[in-house]
Formats: C-alpha cells, sequence, structure tokens
C-alpha cells in the first residue's frame, strides 16, 4: 500500500511524502527474537502424589519445574555415633537403611527439573537439589551425588515422557529410590552434622542441624537454574 | 579505579577495583569471595556471556558470578 501525503511546512514550502507499507509476515520469528529470555512463572501447575505442588518457570525453549519437597530419602549406609545415627556413604561395612531426612522450617529443599521438548516427547534435561534460606539463596547441601551446581547424579534414567507430569514425577521417584554413594563426596563431617537421626521405639527421628547457621555446613550456589527456582 | 557491581545470586556488592581488575582477580578476590560467598569454581557474565579470565572488566560493569559445573570425580 502506498500513501502520499503533501506537507506544508511552516516556512511555506509544499512537500511531498510518499509512504510505502507492505507486511514482512515474520511476525512470529520477530516475536520469538524479542521473547528469547522471557520466562515465566506458573505455580500449582502440577500436584504429585507423596511430593506436593510443582510450580514451572516456563521459556522459550525449556521449562523449570520446581517441587518443594521438605524431606531427602537417604538410602545410604549409617553409622551409630553417640546415640545418634549419622550418614557414612563412604563406607563398606556400615548398616545399609532408607532413612528420610525431614527438612527444619528454615531449610526449604527443591527438587527442580528441566525439561525440554524433543520429537513431540518431554525430555528430562536435569534434576538438581537445593537448600534454599528464606531469602531465596540458594545452597549445596553437603551430600555425595551433588555436583557443585547441585546437579543429581541420578546414573541411567530413563529420560523421555508423554508429558511432563510424568517426567518430573518419575525424575522424583527415581531420587526416591537412589541410593547415595560416595561419589562427589567431600567431607564427611558436614554431612554428619546436617543429616542426623534418633532411633526411637521401631522409628528414626531426624534431629536438629548440629550448627547454628545451617549454611555454614553447605555452599552457597548460584546458576542459572537456581535464578528459576520457584518456592 | 574504577566501580563494578558483582552478583551472585540474591546478593550483590558494589566495590572500587583497580582499572586493570579482570574477571579473573575477580573470581580469584578474597575480598569477594567473603562478600558474596562465592567458591573456587565460578564462571563470569556480563549480560548473559561468558568473559575470559583475562578480560579486563569495564568500568561500571555489572557481572553476574555463577557456580560452575564440575564433573563427575
Amino acid at each position: 500500500m502506498e500513501t502520499t501525503e503533501i506537507i506544508i511546512k511552516q516556512n511555506g514550502t509544499l512537500t511531498e511524502r510518499v509512504i510505502r507499507e507492505r507486511d514482512l509476515e515474520a511476525e512470529q520469528p520477530v516475536l520469538d527474537a524479542l521473547t528469547d529470555g522471557v520466562t515465566r512463572i506458573v505455580r500449582n501447575v502440577l500436584s504429585l502424589p507423596d511430593w506436593g505442588l510443582v510450580h514451572a518457570h516456563a521459556g522459550l525453549n525449556d521449562t523449570v519445574w520446581t517441587a518443594a519437597i521438605g524431606r531427602i530419602p537417604l538410602n545410604a549406609r549409617f553409622r551409630l555415633v553417640d546415640g545418634v545415627l549419622v550418614p557414612a556413604f563412604a563406607s563398606a561395612g556400615d548398616l545399609e537403611m532408607p532413612l528420610v531426612w525431614h527438612a527444619p522450617e528454615e531449610v526449604r529443599v527443591a527438587f527442580a527439573v528441566r525439561t525440554t521438548s524433543d520429537n513431540g516427547c518431554v525430555r528430562v534435561d536435569g534434576n538438581w537439589l537445593f537448600a534454599c534460606d528464606q531469602d531465596n539463596r540458594a545452597y549445596r547441601l553437603p551430600l555425595p551425588n551433588l555436583h557443585d551446581d547441585c546437579l543429581v547424579c541420578t546414573g541411567n534414567f530413563q529420560d523421555r515422557y508423554d508429558c511432563a507430569g510424568d517426567a518430573v514425577a518419575a525424575s522424583l521417584e527415581q531420587f526416591r529410590k537412589s541410593k547415595w554413594n560416595a561419589d562427589l563426596m567431600r567431607t564427611a563431617e558436614r554431612s554428619q552434622k546436617f543429616f542426623r537421626f534418633r532411633p526411637t521405639n521401631e522409628t528414626f527421628t531426624t534431629l536438629p542441624i548440629q550448627a547454628g547457621d545451617w549454611t555454614a555446613l553447605c555452599d552457597k550456589v548460584s546458576t542459572n537454574i537456581t535464578e528459576r527456582v520457584v518456592l | 579505579m574504577k566501580n563494578i557491581t558483582v552478583k551472585y545470586g540474591v546478593d550483590s556488592i558494589t566495590k572500587q577495583v583497580d582499572d586493570d581488575f579482570t574477571f579473573g582477580d575477580l573470581q580469584d578476590s578474597d575480598t569477594f569471595k567473603a562478600a558474596l560467598g562465592f567458591g573456587d569454581r565460578t564462571k563470569a557474565l556480563v549480560e548473559g556471556i561468558e568473559q575470559d579470565r583475562s578480560t579486563v572488566i569495564p568500568a561500571g560493569a555489572t557481572v553476574r558470578l555463577e557456580t560452575a559445573a564440575n564433573t563427575k570425580a
């Protein structure tokens, strides 16, 4: 379409202005480019049995799902020290037990799953385990099987699913049943101050963390995934 | 001297540093480590782009530090 305008300028000059318009039909690619880094938080997208609500941080190319799990299943070897059961991840001789560590109120445990679309499937790109304080600072727990960026070392894992709900549920199930070994282990001392249990009758009670400030036993982390954790 | 702002997670600090202060100097700085709580393995980003350790940080820049991933032991 072409539009011609005749303009009378203040000094009396007559000027012709021709405006030509054409649709470039590039709306979607332009929109995609402009919104490449735009993400959106959607709360309460999923409700998983045993785990609770899952929130989403959706981007153009991927979604980071967060479950505030409140507990960590510890299928590991434990040792009794002064009446307190503490993990002995590197031990070969101690008793292996499936204990569940319940996080105190001040430690917000977040399990994050990143998914992408892949040929009509949902693919799990990774699972992360963070401990967050009340100000949303993220920390690496004193656990083995966690990389520096809190990526969980899952071993062999089926990573393609029909839908995101199945992908997140499968990631949590893998996390629940995994055994903790000494891979990527740093210091046992921190683990044993953090994860403590007292045998009571036929069960095991989670004891308070043996530190004035629990973050002193962890390493602070900041990654592109921590930025997208929704608690 | 020049001012730079460094972010690590939700925490940030603005500090005056020498004109030739590099991204590597920042990543190794005990002062910044103590203030922000980052460890030995980090990567430095400006506007989402990872920076080389030897590059001098521009005056007034905002540097985002991230925890670098390790490989399996």
